[in-house]
C-alpha cells in the first residue's frame, strides 16, 4: 500500500474504532447497558425517537457516571497525544512528552498542596484547580529559568525541565510525609491517575480547555513543521523562532496541565500515540496531530474501561495501566530505533 | 529601491561577534544580481559566520548589511525569507519527513502559517526537485538518504524558496565529483536567471572555475577579493592557508590547473 493509502487506512480505522470504543465503554461496567437501549436513550435525549427504554437506574448510570467519564477519557487521551506530537516537533525528538515541561510533577505538587492545606474537603474542584495551577507554575518556572539571561537553547530547556521536575517531586515527597494519613489516600489515588468520580463539571472545565488547546495547536500545524527543521533554518525561513516556540510550549502546557489536573498522571500516551502513528500517517503535523488525537483518545478510553472492569472489587489505577502498555512499547521503540541507526 | 552601488546585497564595515569574541571585522563585500561569488578561506576564518550575518541570522556588532539598498533590520522576516535563501552545509530535517514535503516548507515565506499551498507552490517545488535531479526521491524519508542526497534536498528547498539571493555554506561538502559538477551547473542556471549566488567553498580550483569573483576571508577579515585566478595567484591566499600555489596554464582550458603544496616552514 502506498503512503496516502496507508494514511487513509489509518484515519479510517481510528475513525471507526474510536466511536466503537466510546459506545462500548459507555455500555460496559458493573452494570451492562444493552447497546440498543443506550443508543435509544441518547437519541431520545437529542430529541429523536421515543422515550428512553432504560430504567431509571440505567439512565442515571449512563448520564451521570458513564458518559462524562468516557468523554473525559477521550479528551484527556487525545489532548496528551497532541501535546506529545507537539513537543516531539518542538524538541526535535521523536520520544518527547509532557514530562519534559515539568507539567506532571508540578501538577502533583499542586494537588498534594491542596490536600495538605485541607482545601480539598472545603472547596469544590480544589484538587484539579490546584493541580492545574501547579502544572502551569512548573512550566512557567521552566521557561523563565531556561530563558533567563539570554536565548535559551532547546537543550537547556530539556535539562531545566528535568531539574524543575525533580524539585517539584522533592516538594511533593516532603508534603506527603507531613500530611495526615487519611488525606494521603485521596492524593495517592489522584497521583496514580484515574477518572473515578469525574463528572460533567470536570468535562466542562478541563475538557473544554483541552479541546480549545488542541484546536489551536492543530491550526498552527505548519509552524510545528517549520520548527522541526531546526532553529537556524526556521529563522532563515522567516519564523520568529523563540516567540513561536514559547507560544507552542505554552499551549502544550495548558493542554497537558488541564488533562493532568482532571485525570492525574496518565503516562506514555503522549509518547506512544504520535510515535506509533508517525510511520503510518507521516510526520507532517496536519496529519500527525489529528491522528494522534484519535489514537490517544482510543487508548485512554480503552485503558479506562479496563481500569474499571478488570477487577470486580476496585478501579485499577489508569496511569498504571497506560504505563503497563507504554513502558514496554517505549523500550521496544528504543531498541528498534537503535537497530536502525 | 536599489542602492547607489547597484548591489543586491552589500556589507559595509561589517563586524560580527559570537558571544563576546569578535569573529569578523571590517568586512566590505557586494553581491550583484546574476553574480557568482565564491567565499574561500581556512577553517575557522569566519566564513560561516559571514554567511549567517549576511542572511540576517546573526546581528552586526558593527557596520551594516544592506539588501537592495535597505538595512536588513528594515526588512520584515517573511519579506527577507522571500528575498534571500540560506542553504547550510548540513540537512537537519526530521528523518521521517519526505523529500518533497521538506522542500515544500521552503514555500513558507510565501504562504505563512495559514494559507494553503497553491499551484505556484507545487510548481516551484516540482521545478526545484527537477533542477537538483532528485525528483525520483520525492517520497523518500530524509533518514534513508545518503549525505549527498540530503544536501541536494537542502539545495532544492533553497531553490523552491525562489529567492533573489542564494547563500550557500559549503554546498559541495558531501557530494561526489558528479554531484559537485551538477551542483555548480545548477547554481550557474540559477545565477543566469538573475539571482545573486554566494557560496562558501573549500575546493579552491572548482570554486574558482565557477565563480565570477572570489573573496578570501582570513583571520576575521577580507584578505583579498577579485577575479578568482588573481586571488588564487596572490600572496594573501598562499599565506592564509600556509601553502604554496602554482597555477599551470593549459591550452584549451579556461582556467589554469592548480597544484598545492604545504609551505616550507
Amino acid at each position: 500500500m502506498n503512503e496516502s493509502g496507508r494514511r487513509r487506512m489509518a484515519f479510517a480505522v481510528l475513525g471507526l474504532a474510536l466511536p466503537a470504543a466510546l459506545l462500548l465503554a459507555s455500555a460496559a461496567g458493573t452494570v451492562w447497558l444493552p447497546l440498543g437501549d443506550l443508543l435509544a436513550s441518547v437519541a431520545s435525549a437529542a430529541g429523536i425517537g421515543a422515550a428512553s427504554p432504560l430504567a431509571t437506574a440505567g439512565e442515571t448510570i449512563l448520564w451521570t457516571v458513564r458518559l462524562p467519564r468516557v468523554f473525559l477519557a477521550a479528551l484527556v487521551g487525545g489532548g496528551l497525544a497532541v501535546v506529545g506530537a507537539t513537543l516531539q516537533a518542538v524538541f526535535r525528538n521523536p520520544m518527547a512528552d509532557a514530562g519534559l515541561l515539568g507539567v506532571g510533577a508540578g501538577a502533583a505538587l499542586g494537588a498534594v498542596l491542596a490536600v495538605r492545606l485541607g482545601w480539598v474537603t472545603d472547596l469544590f474542584l480544589a484538587l484539579p484547580l490546584s493541580a492545574f495551577a501547579g502544572a502551569l507554575a512548573a512550566a512557567l518556572a521552566v521557561y523563565v529559568l531556561a530563558y533567563a539571561g539570554g536565548r535559551g537553547s532547546i537543550h537547556g530547556l530539556l535539562l531545566t525541565g528535568l531539574a524543575v521536575s525533580s524539585l517539584a517531586s522533592a516538594g511533593t515527597s516532603v508534603l506527603l510525609v507531613a500530611t495526615e494519613e487519611f488525606r494521603v489516600k485521596t492524593v495517592l489515588f489522584w497521583l496514580a491517575g484515574g477518572l473515578e468520580g469525574r463528572g460533567w463539571t470536570h468535562l466542562r472545565v478541563g475538557g473544554a480547555l483541552v479541546l480549545a488547546g488542541v484546536v489551536a495547536l492543530a491550526a498552527l500545524a505548519r509552524l510545528l513543521d517549520v520548527l522541526s527543521l531546526g532553529e537556524e533554518e526556521a529563522a532563515a525561513l522567516g519564523l520568529p523562532v523563540h516567540a513561536t516556540r514559547l507560544g507552542l510550549l505554552a499551549l502544550a502546557a495548558l493542554v497537558a496541565g488541564a488533562a493532568t489536573s482532571v485525570a492525574g498522571s496518565v503516562p506514555f500516551v503522549g509518547l506512544m500515540a504520535p510515535h506509533a502513528l508517525r510511520r503510518l500517517v507521516g510526520p507532517l503535523s496536519r496529519h500527525l496531530l489529528p491522528a494522534s488525537f484519535l489514537a490517544g483518545a482510543l487508548l485512554v478510553v480503552l485503558a479506562d474501561l479496563a481500569s474499571r472492569t478488570l477487577s470486580p472489587s476496585m478501579d485499577l489505577p489508569l496511569g498504571a495501566l497506560t504505563a503497563f502498555v507504554g513502558a514496554p512499547y517505549f523500550l521496544f521503540a528504543l531498541r528498534a530505533g537503535e537497530a536502525r541507526s | 529601491m536599489s542602492a547607489p552601488s547597484g548591489a543586491l546585497l552589500e556589507a559595509r564595515g561589517l563586524a560580527v561577534a559570537r558571544g563576546r569574541r569578535i569573529v569578523l571585522e571590517g568586512v566590505d563585500l557586494a553581491l550583484m544580481a546574476g553574480e557568482a561569488l565564491a567565499v574561500v578561506g581556512p577553517n575557522g576564518a569566519g566564513k560561516s559566520t559571514l554567511v549567517r550575518a549576511l542572511a540576517g541570522l546573526l546581528p552586526a556588532a558593527g557596520g551594516e548589511v544592506r539588501l537592495e539598498g535597505r538595512p536588513l533590520a528594515a526588512w520584515t522576516r517573511d519579506a527577507l525569507g522571500r528575498a534571500l535563501a540560506l542553504v547550510a552545509s548540513e540537512e537537519h530535517g526530521p528523518d521521517a519527513l519526505a523529500v518533497e514535503d521538506r522542500v515544500r516548507l521552503g514555500r513558507y515565506p510565501h504562504r505563512g502559517p495559514f494559507r494553503p499551498w497553491t499551484r505556484d507552490d507545487e510548481d516551484a517545488v516540482g521545478r526545484a526537485l527537477d533542477q537538483t535531479g532528485i525528483t525520483h526521491l520525492r517520497r523518500r524519508p530524509l533518514g534513508t538518504l545518503s549525505a549527498g542526497e540530503r544536501q541536494l534536498t537542502a539545495l532544492a528547498r533553497g531553490l523552491a524558496q525562489q529567492p533573489r539571493i542564494l547563500l550557500l555554506d559549503e554546498p559541495a561538502a558531501h557530494l561526489d565529483i558528479g554531484h559537485q559538477l551538477r551542483l555548480f551547473r545548477v547554481l550557474d542556471e540559477v545565477r543566469a536567471g538573475g539571482v545573486g549566488v554566494l557560496a562558501v567553498a573549500h575546493d579552491l580550483p572548482r570554486a574558482g572555475a565557477w565563480a565570477s569573483r572570489m573573496v578570501l576571508v582570513a583571520g576575521g577579515r577580507v584578505a583579498a577579493q577579485g577575479p578568482p585566478d588573481d586571488v588564487l595567484a596572490g600572496r594573501a591566499c598562499a599565506e592564509a592557508f600556509h601553502i604554496t600555489i602554482r597555477g599551470h596554464p593549459v591550452a584549451g582550458l579556461a582556467h589554469p590547473l592548480y597544484w598545492f603544496e604545504e609551505a616550507p616552514t
